[in-house]
């Protein structure tokens, strides 16, 4: 909505005004988390500006202290544990759904979905009334099956946003030319759906490590992630040491954002440019 | 050779995994978080696993009986060892989530008669004092809140009020508000009318209360400034001041409740024998002192008592016990063991509304 | 594939070869079946089972039927006049002393508990004083035990109690419960408690939703208008929060507005306040914080359609004679409408199921539906009770699903 030249002061002054006020608001969304980056690296005890001097002593704290670490390692082990199922399933879920037509396939995509849809405080509770039944409670394996399950829809999204552009005759044409179906898939699709996966992968990841509703309920001491820890924390007492866990999970979530980024933008341009 | 590798890289990696080594075990021991568990992991974990090899996990709960109900009842054990306050031990106890144990077997019923002895489940560990809470530095001691109706009173000191988000005990301080004496607070809530009576009470300050749920929140409270007074309990007081150089008082004279924290084995747990071991070492005179110096809550046996200097014994309540309202005693467990569920629930939902 | 090449070569070449590409083709939908079956399996296994399954912990009545069976038949000839006869004290002496001293026995009695207050005590009251099975008067031997046996609103409520499925939770859920006389009726004022929280959760989804709404339609409309360069640096902007965990974000927003926080500081630096102004554990907190991490759901679907919107309509507009205004009002407005219903929907589903920000900037009387899901699942074992709130709350986001969800087309839209 550029504006024209016979536009009204006060028009022009509504213009100006938008322009304004979406600053502060992007201002509103970006500032918090940028507020709480130097506090991690105070020097005291509280978090107050101005800060009575910098340190690194509550990152020492958070790489040290086997409470910290240990969340940390959980969260690394369940967020990769968790990826891979989902990376597999969700993958083959999409090229089985973008191969074929039948009856009831709108079904079957809005059961992948679900999980997405329905609110995580139900999806959680649900889940823990039923792996109390199996004996999952505080395992590793019922937290990894929870965030798998969280994850999975991402996976197909993506992983189907991909295939859309992909021409399944490219797979007949390799096979008419005697490629085996296994080979075919190597040299053929997956190569084009790369980007996809590991997008999807991505996704799947950053699901699990920020997740907290499904950690809440699910694990024991021993499988407590960082977002469980942060959380006990936040609701007890806010130390110096979980803004610095928290840095690092924004660290964490801004480099897969990036990489993210960079593989779409990527995309973007190779589509772009067989077209022209 | 690199598929060689790589499995034996996975081979060690499980190994890693697995439980450290088969001769040592390790317990899960739930307590009331913060201050508390620095208290434990110095005086009993770290003396115990010296001793003995065996390793603890630890947890917090804010004694949500739930927490253990859900365990036991789902038979999904993840905790061995609990922290119990005393209802929590007889209402556990009486409804089969906690191990009978006969620790006379063990350890003298005489050291621990004095805060009120071995229940049938667990035993006590240490005594904990609950009163009302102010900032000396910045309320002067000639301006200081003498009572709980002081406590009520927003207009002589504005601000918020932090108490406790449970029925038990803030009932009980409820009631003090509203005129009664500590020691018949019990018997004025277990009479009829008694719940809503206090109910009336915290709805008057309604506006002005910031509930806590664990003790370090109700320190963070106090010490950021968001509320000006605020009901705590004595060792998080004395630790919260010596940690931060800050000059919190607390005002036993109001009136103030009372009672043992109690240490129990999970009703089924596998590693029974462990645990009972566990809490046979951190009933002993040794870690008892040593608690009672990281967090100034007094110790449950008495033999602890000679192992302490003068000065540490000066930080313990004793002395107040006339403005108890004491957590034990039938009334008391009459009442909460048959009404607790119900009051929680009324007092859940007087605070949603 | 062109789905008729089948029947193409059918037509055109020898049947036997058409049978082949038929069966050809059928072998591949197997493959494909074959690919998706794991998914499919999974998700019905780990996700489907368990919802439904809670679903139905709504108005599963499983155990006073598990732990009293004989009891309950015992019961099943008695008009429910006065106290039944004395075969069923029998079956319930004989019923509790199978239990022990097992945690069955206070499960039961909590669970009977919710229907009559008093009922738990009684039960491990009688559990702990049962008579001896040898005695002649059962009957008179269990009202020693315990005398409320000898009334008659025990059993009445035991045999009201004693169907395998129930409404007890979804009743109490609505704050409705049936007395003793079989009527429905709202529970005591001071007992009243979900139908205002399910009010409160929508009042606070439905202000979220509107201050997405006002915040995020200017962000969108100035990035879908920004030269390329610039739109994607702005889009980093929203990008960057919208991938950062929820809980770093709320626990940003605790630090922020404490009462000493670096909000409240500034203020009274600028001397614009005197006094901390309460900013957190209130429902200011709950908005600030919840607006803050549901805020690009809304930009991101409203800039996506922006984008769309080509400028020639407003040029054609302008040429008409249309003021800058009005051509908004009249061309932009309508045209943006499809990704303001996306972005509001999204918003306002997602604010309906929130727990974890609420639980940590809000104080008790700003919690939603899902903090007390969580409540009693979690600090109070009434799983009938959370299950039933858990139903209410899944139809309503399945309506608000099935009413808007259709209008926006979801599959469009990347969700994190």
């Amino acid at each position: 909505m550029a504006l024209p030249s016979y536009a009204t002061p006060v028009e022009r002054a509504l213009h100006v005004g938008a322009r304004v006020f979406a600053g502060l608001v992007l201002a509103y969304l970006i500032l918090p988390l940028f507020v709480v980056i130097p506090l991690s690296f105070t020097a005291g005890e509280l978090l107050i500006y101005p800060l009575p001097g910098w340190s690194l002593r509550w990152y020492v704290q958070f790489f040290t202290d086997p409470l910290w670490t240990g969340a940390l390692a959980n969260s690394l082990m369940i967020g990769v544990a968790a990826t891979a199922l989902a990376t597999i399933l969700g993958t083959l879920a999409a090229l089985g759904l973008h191969g074929s037509r039948f009856r009831g396939k709108s079904l079957v995509v809005g059961l992948l979905v679900a999980p997405l849809a329905v609110p995580v405080v139900i999806t959680a509770v649900a889940t823990f009334y039923f792996f109390a039944t199996l004996n999952l409670i505080g395992t590793y394996a019922g937290l990894v099956l929870a965030h798998t399950i969280l994850a999975l829809p991402f996976v197909v999204i993506t992983v189907s946003a991909t295939l859309q552009g992909f021409d399944t005759n490219l797979v007949r044409a390799a096979a008419s030319l005697g490629a085996r179906p296994g080979l075919a898939f190597r040299t053929v699709t997956l190569p084009i759906i790369a980007p996809g996966v590991i997008s999807g992968a991505l996704f799947a990841f950053v699901t699990s490590f920020d997740e907290i509703v499904a950690a809440l309920f699910l694990a024991s001491p021993q499988q407590r992630t960082l977002p469980r820890q942060i959380f006990s924390g936040v609701s007890e007492n806010i130390s110096p040491t979980i803004t610095a866990a928290a840095v690092v999970l924004l660290v964490v979530s801004v480099a897969l954002m990036a990489v993210l980024e960079g593989l779409r933008r990527r995309g973007e341009r190779l589509r772009a440019g067989g077209n022209g | 050779m690199t598929r060689i590798r790589t499995a034996l890289t996975v081979a060690a990696l499980a190994a890693g995994l697995a439980p450290a080594a088969s001769w040592a075990d390790s317990i899960t021991v739930a307590n009331n978080g913060g201050a508390a568990t620095i208290g434990f992991r110095e005086a009993y974990y770290k003396p115990w696993t010296a001793k003995t090899g065996n390793t603890v996990v630890d947890d917090s709960f804010n004694q949500e009986l739930a927490k253990i109900r859900s365990q036991v009842e789902t038979k999904n054990l993840t905790w061995d060892v609990v922290s119990v306050t005393a209802i929590n031990e007889a209402t556990g106890c009486e409804e089969g989530l906690l191990e009978k144990i006969d620790w006379s077997k063990y350890l003298d019923p005489k050291d621990f008669a004095e805060v009120g002895g071995f229940g049938q489940c667990g035993l006590p560990n240490n005594f904990v004092s609950g009163g009302l809470v102010y900032d000396g530095d910045k309320i002067s001691a000639d301006n200081a809140p003498k009572t709980w109706a002081d406590f009520w009173d927003v207009k002589k000191w504005p601000g918020k009020r932090g108490l406790l988000y449970r029925a038990e005990q803030t009932f009980e301080v409820a009631l003090m508000a509203d005129g009664v004496e500590p020691k018949d607070a019990m018997k004025v809530l277990a009479a009829p009318g008694g719940p809503e009576r206090a109910l009336k009470k915290l709805a008057e300050l309604k506006p002005y209360i910031k509930w806590w749920k664990s003790g370090d929140e109700s320190m963070q409270n106090i010490l950021s400034g968001d509320v000006v007074m605020t009901f705590a309990w004595n060792g998080r007081v004395s630790t919260a001041n010596r940690a931060n150089k800050r000059n919190l008082k607390i005002e036993f004279g109001a009136g103030h409740v009372s009672g043992s924290q109690m240490i129990a084995v999970m009703k089924g747990t596998p590693k029974r024998d462990v645990a009972v071991d566990f809490i046979r070492f951190a009933s002993q005179p040794g870690p008892q002192a040593e608690f009672a110096r990281k967090i100034d809550y007094a110790p449950a046996n008495a033999q602890a008592y000679p192992l302490m200097t003068d000065a540490e014994k000066a930080t313990l309540p004793s002395g107040h016990m006339g403005k108890a309202s004491l957590q034990s005693g039938k009334l008391y467990l009459d009442f909460w063991l048959n009404n607790g569920d119900t009051m929680l629930q009324r007092f859940i939902t007087f605070a949603a509304q | 594939m062109p789905p008729n090449s089948a029947a193409l070569l059918a037509g055109g070449v020898d049947a036997g070869l058409a049978r082949q590409v038929r069966r050809a083709e059928r072998r591949r939908l197997f493959g494909m079946l074959a690919l998706m079956a794991p998914s499919v399996v999974f998700v019905a296994l780990l996700f489907a089972v368990p919802i439904a399954l809670f679903l139905f912990r709504s108005i599963d009545n499983s155990e006073i039927r598990t732990y009293l069976p004989r009891t309950v038949e015992a019961m099943a000839a008695w008009d429910g006049q006065e106290t039944p006869p004395a075969p069923a004290f029998g079956a319930l002496a004989g019923d509790l002393r199978a239990l022990g001293d097992s945690s069955a026995v206070s499960l039961l009695g909590r669970r009977l508990n919710y229907a009559m207050p008093g009922y738990r005590a009684l039960i491990l009251r009688t559990a702990r004083n049962l008579p001896d099975p040898a005695t002649t008067d059962i009957r008179a031997a269990m009202i020693a035990a315990a005398p409320q046996w000898g009334e008659a609103a025990p059993w009445a409520i035991l045999k009201q109690q004693s169907g395998s499925l129930t409404s007890f939770y979804l009743l109490a859920a609505l704050d409705l419960e049936r007395g003793v006389d079989g009527a429905i009726h709202r529970v005591a004022d001071d007992r009243a408690l979900f139908v205002g929280l399910y009010g409160r959760t929508l009042l606070v989804s439905l202000g979220t939703t509107l201050i997405c709404l006002v915040l995020g339609f200017p962000v969108a409309a100035v990035m879908a208008q920004a030269k390329p360069a610039t739109a994607s640096w702005l889009l980093m902007l929203v990008l960057i929060p919208f991938w950062t965990s929820l809980l770093v974000r709320t626990t940003a927003w605790v630090i922020l507005l404490q009462n000493q926080g670096p909000v409240n500081k500034l203020l009274q630096w600028l001397g614009l306040i005197e006094q901390p102004l309460a900013l957190i554990f209130n429902r200011t907190g709950v908005f600030i914080a919840m607006v803050h991490v549901l805020l690009p759901y809304m930009i991101l679907p409203l800039y996506s359609v922006m984008k769309g919107i080509s400028p020639t309509h407003l040029r054609a507009a302008a040429s008409l004679g249309a003021r800058p205004l009005r051509a908004f009002r009249t061309i932009y407005l309508p045209l943006t409408a499809p990704g303001i219903a996306a972005g509001a929907t999204l918003v306002f589903v997602l604010s309906v199921g929130f727990y974890v920000t609420p639980a940590l900037v809000g104080g008790p009387g700003d919690q939603m539906i899902g903090y007390f899901i969580a409540y009693l699942t979690n600090s109070a074992v009434n799983w009938g009770l959370a299950s039933a709130l858990g139903a209410l709350l899944l139809l309503l986001v399945v309506l608000l699903y099935a009413a808007l969800g259709r209008l926006v087309g979801f599959e469009r839209l990347r969700v994190r």
